[in-house]
């Protein structure tokens, strides 16, 4: 309760607001599982942070800088988009939401930007402007909240304003007050979908427009929806085929649909964890902070460059030998990265691909893959084959049972088993642990020619190391064997599909539905184009849907 | 560790990839290196008498004590003084500006960082030990010569004399003198890398190679630990002062170079240069594809004192070290004074696999061996 003090009066009633509201989101979604289990379909998202990040960046500008950290989010069924439909506030969650609201509010009203950003000049800078603060309020809260504001909401910031201005002398005060309201308000922080009687389907409801608009933004851009989608959502032109459609070919074809990418694969593979990653330094001095923080840009920058710049086939990504590098990545990787700018600082992004016969290919090979899914010391195939099959083929293996004994596979001092291949091959004889090894190892191992930072390496204690295996039948002899005989692997590009519409929807897809089979059949005929991925998912109809018990449960209420 | 690697000794372990190096003709290999280590070639054991018996010298607090006793402090006044910056471990005003500014310029005070020959000579210990690093550069006998450690030749080194006994000096590798050390961290940081091209038909065997030293056009690459990040990429500057083609030879694992004129320009606050005449050096191949160089000539005395006495505040040891300096100095007098102006002198250096590329951007060396990590750590989970 120590924050609660933190926070000023006002704020803190802010708070129990908010805490309300949120609270309100989820009995609503419990109202309508006790009226039927499949209508248990949330009401809201929280917004994730890099969400959070560019939707600042969007409406105020990129010199908007937030320095500050979110809460962390929670991954569910391999995505944190999921794990966001039950993401609530913490108490200390909310107090980073507002101590970073007033520190982005400070920024706008800064004498740098208050002219750019604030469309009118108050009649005076020591005193309340009750018109300028409402004009600016209005607009900004529309493209916060993803709706136009009430009356009342803006004659409420108006009055905040006013107060604070009155108070301080200074109009630009007030106007910082009632932003950091909109920005630690339930409104922004959480994704709300809205619903409204189906004219179409007498009885039966449907998302509003704004709701379809916040999904469409979420998903394509990763950020809030910008003027042309809220129109768009206010002239109810979303709400039909075409219209949804001209609004989707609008942002796929935009710049910013490589934000959305971004923020699906950075959650398809789970790259936030690289926050919280680390390595012994003694062991892998080339895992530089450079490194570190270069190592899952390079793969979101080889997949925006595959699936967005040349529309390549989705499947190639795992084969693909084109890369950008950082001289830091380069030196870690072992290969020659030549910057000829003066000093070669900040260091650049630079084009590189590996020659034919080089062990790396795909975005497996990348540290982003191999040096995450490794222990700080030494590698781990069990906890690679892991991932990559919860990443790559939406198959998620049990964890361990309790009590095993996992001392033959960390003794690597035994002279007997000097690779890991060696340890776990002996701790597969224990049957307990045979079955879910045997779904792990094998693929794990076959990049066991990459350490735990991500360089190459033959040998492991003096043996040389052995990366051949087997996949659906087919022998390879080591990672580019391996992913060349993933490529036509349907599990690959049906696990994609299902992941990209559980990061737009927060649910799984309903498979065996002949519109999630259409959807499927389209990315295969578009030679596995991920945009087109994208765009069928985005116009389906599935994506919007509402479970037809959920206006009842509301008339109940 | 590969077998081929079991030999430390530098020519039987360079390995031939087949590398497509451009201009370097198709027969031959170049390695390239960044130095990622200099300092001057001290010697010492840990035994703290070692070369110096009478241990008169002392430390930081021994010196100025002296010092002020040389400008006319009586003991106690000096130990007091002493004592006070001791406690506040600050510089005290007054006895900074005492110590700093006991330099006679026409008997009106002046700072000794200017006037080190209108300062009085402290006089201190000489090293007097059998051993340093270096060389013979004069292939003569001298009572004044000492023996390297290493190859036990008889080397010429009247820098570690000059030096040997002062305190901040008494290191051994991986740590540098101080004030060296201090210097490099802000060196490396803000100044362009140190390249270094060895090129020959097969550095697998003895033979003809070429060294060339060289400069980036960028800084060193830190690693993980501080260190020099290895196999990075650096382009040669093809218009440094520093370009140094040698000729070179392995013989027996060793890598010597034909003596001659040397000289790697550098910037404050670590050396502004690094000349030698006469130059000579040896260079051994560690098991890591690491470098570990010895490089020894005819230094300017005043040049290398520069960088001590161009730091107020650097402490002690600055006006010791540049008086001890002009005594030792053996080689190049002045005609009309007399006064030698060189000094024989060694420098050790490590470097570290780097890709080295052109102006242009062709790879020009490739690294000797890509890291390979010879052994795991056990202190990771499942």
């Amino acid at each position: 309760m120590n924050s609660m003090r933190l926070l000023s009066a006002r704020h803190a009633t802010y708070l129990a607001i908010g805490i309300a509201l949120i609270g309100a989101a989820i009995s609503v979604r419990a109202l309508a599982a006790d009226t039927d289990v499949s209508a248990d379909k949330p009401t809201s998202m929280r917004i994730s942070s890099s969400q959070y990040r560019r939707t600042i960046s969007d409406i105020f500008g990129s010199s908007i800088v937030i320095t500050a950290r979110f809460e962390s989010e929670t991954r569910e069924n391999g995505l944190l988009a999921i794990g966001a439909l039950n993401n609530s506030v913490s108490e200390d969650g909310f107090e980073r939401y507002d101590e970073i609201a007033k520190d982005v509010a400070a920024q706008v009203i800064d004498k740098n930007h208050r002219n750019i950003l604030i469309p009118c000049k108050p009649k005076s800078a020591t005193a309340s402007d009750d018109v300028c603060a409402g004009k600016f309020l209005s607009t900004t809260g529309r493209l916060l909240y993803r709706r136009p504001l009430k009356k009342e909401e803006i004659q409420t910031l108006v009055g905040v304003s006013k107060d604070t201005a009155d108070k301080k002398k200074d109009f630009y005060a007030g106007i910082s007050t009632s932003l950091v309201d909109l920005l630690i308000s339930p409104d922004f922080l959480f994704r709300y979908r809205t619903l409204e009687p189906d004219p179409a389907h007498p009885g039966r409801t449907r998302l509003d427009g704004y709701s379809k608009a916040t999904i469409l933004s979420s998903f394509l851009w990763n950020s809030n929806p910008d003027d042309l989608l809220l129109k768009a959502a206010e002239s109810g032109s979303l709400q039909t085929d075409k219209g949804l459609a001209k609004q989707v070919d609008r942002m796929i074809t935009s710049p910013e649909i490589a934000s959305g990418v971004r923020a699906f694969f950075s959650d398809m593979l789970g790259l936030d964890q690289f926050d919280i990653l680390s390595k012994d330094a003694k062991f892998f001095p080339r895992f530089t902070p450079d490194a570190k923080r270069d190592a899952p840009e390079q793969t979101l920058r080889t997949i925006v460059d595959h699936v967005v710049n040349r529309q390549g086939d989705y499947r190639d990504l795992f084969t693909t030998r084109r890369t950008f590098l950082t001289r830091a990545l380069a030196a870690l990787y072992g290969v020659p990265l030549v910057d000829a700018t003066d000093n070669a600082r900040p260091m650049r992004w630079l084009p590189y691909t590996y020659p034919d016969g080089d062990p790396r290919a795909g975005i497996l090979s990348q540290a982003s893959f191999v040096a995450l899914y490794s222990g700080a010391g030494r590698t781990s195939p069990t906890v690679r084959g892991k991932n990559f099959r919860l990443n790559i083929l939406c198959q998620v293996v049990p964890p361990p049972p309790p009590n095993i004994d996992f001392s033959l596979i960390q003794d690597i001092s035994n002279p007997k088993f000097k690779t890991v291949r060696d340890r776990l091959t002996a701790h597969r004889t224990n049957p307990t642990c045979a079955g879910c090894h045997r779904l792990m190892d094998p693929v794990g191992l076959a990049f066991e020619n990459f350490d735990s930072s991500g360089g190459f390496r033959t040998t492991e204690n003096g043996a040389p190391i052995d990366t051949s295996g087997e996949w659906n039948g087919v022998k390879f002899s080591g990672p580019v064997e391996l992913t060349k005989a993933l490529h036509d692997d349907p599990a690959v590009t049906a696990c994609v599909a299902r992941k990209v519409f559980a990061f737009a929807s927060g649910t799984m897809p309903p498979t065996n539905t002949a519109p999630w089979k259409d959807v499927q059949a389209k990315f295969a005929s578009s030679n596995y184009n991920f945009l087109r991925l994208m765009r069928e998912i985005a116009v389906s109809d599935l994506l919007y849907a509402v479970p037809e018990t959920r206006l009842s449960a509301l008339e109940r209420k | 560790m590969p077998n081929k690697f079991h030999n430390l000794l530098f020519g039987s372990i360079w390995i031939a990839l087949a590398l497509c190096l451009n201009p370097v003709s198709a027969q031959a290999e170049s390695r390239g290196y960044v130095i990622g280590w200099l300092a001057t070639a001290s010697y010492y054991t840990g035994d703290v008498k070692m070369g110096c018996p009478d241990g008169r010298n002392g430390g930081v607090v021994e010196m100025h004590a002296r010092e002020l006793e040389a400008i006319g402090f009586d003991k106690k006044e000096a130990v007091e003084l002493q004592r006070k910056q001791r406690d506040t471990d600050a510089i005290v005003p007054a006895y900074r500006d005492k110590v700093y500014n006991r330099a006679r310029v026409n008997g009106k005070e002046g700072s000794v960082f200017t006037y080190p020959d209108f300062t009085p000579d402290p006089n201190v210990e000489l090293y007097s030990g059998k051993y340093a690093y270096g060389f013979d550069l004069t292939g003569t006998a001298s009572p004044s010569k000492f023996e390297d450690p290493e190859t036990h030749a008889p080397v010429d080194n009247q820098l570690w004399r000059a030096m040997g006994c002062i305190n901040q000096y008494r290191t051994f590798p991986p740590q540098k003198p101080m004030l060296e050390d201090t210097s490099w961290d802000v060196f490396v940081d803000n100044a362009p890398a140190w390249t270094i091209q060895i090129t020959g038909d097969d550095l697998s065997k003895d033979g003809k190679v070429t060294v060339t030293f060289g400069r980036a056009t960028q800084h060193l690459l830190r690693d993980a630990t501080s260190g020099t990040l290895r196999d990075a990429t650096y382009i040669v500057d093809p218009a440094s002062k520093t370009h140094e083609v040698l000729e070179g030879e392995i013989k027996g694992g060793v890598l010597t170079i034909k003596p001659q004129h040397i000289y790697l320009e550098g910037e404050l606050p670590f050396y502004m240069d690094i000349e030698l005449e006469n130059g000579h050096m040896r260079i051994n191949r560690q098991s890591d594809g690491k470098l570990i160089g010895y490089m020894g000539g005819f230094t300017d005395w005043k040049r290398y004192a520069y960088m001590s006495i161009a730091r107020p505040f650097q402490d002690a040891a600055a006006i010791e070290g540049y008086h001890a300096l002009k005594k030792m100095a053996d080689a190049d007098p002045d005609p009309s004074t007399g006064q030698n102006r060189k000094i024989s002198a060694t420098f050790r250096w490590e470097a570290v696999p780097a890709y080295l590329a052109d102006g242009n951007g062709n790879i020009i060396a490739a690294p000797d061996d890509l890291v390979q990590p010879q052994t795991v750590a056990n202190n990771s989970s499942r």
